[in-house]
């Protein structure tokens, strides 16, 4: 964990940090890695990922419409929107 | 009372609120939900209820989207948020007729164990003012504990409720996952969150939990399993119960009278019949860094809908699209939330991945499997929720692994998906600290009972704080 890569996973953050606080940050980002490298030592072999402590795969149900549809309440909370879309800045000029 | 006419609920919600201005310093609340409450209390004098909550006034963790009511999740990020739409668990309780009094204060997205991390501020704990509440349901357990609302709902990922109730000196339970839906619930790690009741006794908690827990189709994960009656075991007997006692828990780093207490309690429920037995979690300490991989991959994926374009708060005059998603973000996130992005992305990253999250979820499985083996001989497993009382705000240092720590004994739960909860059993130097009681898989009737028969015998979960404004 250096600088290089704290940029690095910033950017797939989309984080921009603080200048001030961009040592601070690395310094903690690296003793954090260091605390959950105690897993290396770990024998894992043949073991398999746990992702969820059900282990169900996530269930389907029938293609039915059951919500409402909140069109107007969620274009109405949105920072920018028109009738019927989100507005952001443009993308192409 | 009520039924005797005695009181009105309009009287009740008016004492409420008063009380929660008298204690404005506890920093509990974020917003209250006045006018509402007041109207529903009133149609509830008019129109008596027959379910089982009706006007019990509860105050709702902001990280549960209410209808028509800000929740901001301790974030700048939502600061603005009004959702159109309430979690299924407020619906399910609002249904049975309680009354939603405002929303608790916590640590900004329920990444910490302090409340220092909330946007808003720190809540104070009601037993002493430079006290932290513990985290992330820390107003919660601080208006519970100050005796502003007989109970509230809380979350829980890696010890978000059962610390804070330690450490307010109240009871909490945190569900098997997939007990309590988590729709509407403003995700951070979302194979680890489940919701819960916090309140000052068991059967308080019982009774909350009957109504929270549903099989909800709008989540994947939501248990298509028999709700039992919570309140229906409280007063099993234990004779013959087994208790499990991990003997591989370090408890060196525990203080002399910490130690004492969780002994003593121990020793209680011997006389209450109960059977001690040696157990072995060798896995167990490997939990906080295996939580330290999974908790923040999962936060940085689910953090990412916070982009300023959808709702929340958006930047302003960003110059083009990319500039509104990294300010919005970098303006938006405190530190924590940043920190553990930011090991999200790292842990997730092409060559990093196998080494650390698929290494994380294969200990996680070990983890499990330790309670696996440990449950077929025993009904519950007890350890200390908290390494201590509740410490000083500022005093965990800038230093965010002994912050980390602090949930060293709550942890596996989540991991393992098992019910838990903590109930006060002490107090060191004036201040609470509680008992943990692990249950198996759905077995959360059987801890319930291990706590309620508890706190038949003893009154730690009647301790008030001296000093308080009522």
């Amino acid at each position: 964990m250096d600088k290089k890569t704290v940029t690095t996973i910033s950017y797939l953050s989309r984080l921009k940090l603080d200048a001030e606080k961009e040592e601070k940050i690395t310094n903690d980002l690296k003793n954090i890695i260091e605390f959950v490298d105690q897993l290396e030592e770990v024998n894992t072999s043949d073991i398999e990922p746990l992702t969820n402590p059900l282990e169900k795969t996530a269930k389907t149900r029938a293609d039915k419409v059951t919500a409402n549809n909140l069109k107007e309440e969620l274009l109405e909370i949105a920072p920018s929107s028109n009738e019927d879309y989100f507005l952001v800045p443009r993308v192409v000029e | 009372m009520i039924s005797k006419k005695e009181i009105s609920n309009k009287e009740v919600v008016q004492e409420v609120y008063r009380l929660i201005n008298e204690n404005s310093h506890l920093n509990a609340f974020l917003t209250l939900n006045e006018e509402s409450s007041i109207k529903k209390a009133q149609d509830l004098d008019n129109n008596p209820s027959d379910y089982s909550l009706a006007g019990i006034p509860i105050a709702q963790k902001d990280l549960f989207c209410t209808k028509g009511l800000r929740t901001t999740c301790g974030s700048k990020i939502l600061d603005n948020f009004i959702p159109p739409y309430s979690a299924t668990v407020i619906e399910n309780l609002e249904n049975a007729d309680c009354i939603s009094i405002g929303k608790t204060n916590m640590d900004e997205f329920a990444m910490g164990s302090s409340n220092e991390t909330s946007y808003f501020g720190n809540v104070h704990n009601p037993w002493g003012d430079k006290l932290v509440p513990g985290g992330s349901s820390g107003g919660s357990a601080s208006a519970v504990a100050a005796g502003i609302v007989p109970a509230a709902s809380g979350t829980d990922t890696g010890g978000s409720i059962r610390q804070p109730a330690s450490l307010c000196g109240i009871t909490g339970i945190k569900p098997t996952y997939g007990r309590v839906s988590r729709w509407g619930m403003i995700a951070f790690a979302s194979s680890l969150d489940q919701a819960g009741p916090m309140a000052r006794t068991v059967e308080d908690c019982a009774m909350l939990l009957n109504e929270m827990c549903s099989h909800d189709l709008k989540d994947t994960t939501s248990l298509d399993e028999n709700i039992p009656n919570f309140e229906e075991n409280l007063n099993q007997s234990l004779n013959g119960k087994k208790i499990g006692v991990v003997k591989d828990l370090d408890l060196s780093s525990l203080d002399n009278s910490v130690l004492k207490v969780y002994e003593d309690s121990l020793k209680e429920y011997v006389s209450l019949g109960a059977e001690l037995v040696d157990i072995s979690l060798p896995n167990l300490s490997l939990s906080v860094p295996t939580y330290y991989v999974v908790a923040p991959a999962e936060c940085s994926s689910n953090l990412s809908r916070f982009d300023g374009v959808k709702f929340g708060r958006r930047s302003e005059n960003p110059k083009d699209l990319e500039e509104l998603y990294v300010q919005t973000r970098s303006e938006g996130f405190g530190d924590e939330v940043k920190r553990r992005i930011l090991i999200g992305s790292y842990v997730l990253s092409a060559g990093y991945y196998d080494a650390y999250y698929k290494k994380a979820q294969q200990v996680r499985r070990l983890i499990k499997k330790d309670f696996d083996d440990a449950f077929s001989n025993v009904d519950v497993i007890m350890t200390p929720t908290t390494r201590g009382p509740a410490f000083e705000m500022g005093s965990k240092g800038s230093d965010p692994i002994q912050m980390y720590l602090e949930d060293l004994f709550t942890i596996s739960a989540n991991l393992a998906g098992l019910p838990a909860m903590s109930l006060p059993n002490g107090s060191i130097d004036n201040k609470p600290i509680g008992l943990q009681i692990i249950g198996n898989f759905l077995e959360e009737s059987t801890i319930l009972n291990f706590g309620h028969m508890y706190q038949t015998k003893t009154n730690w979960h009647m301790h008030t704080p001296e000093g308080l404004k009522q």
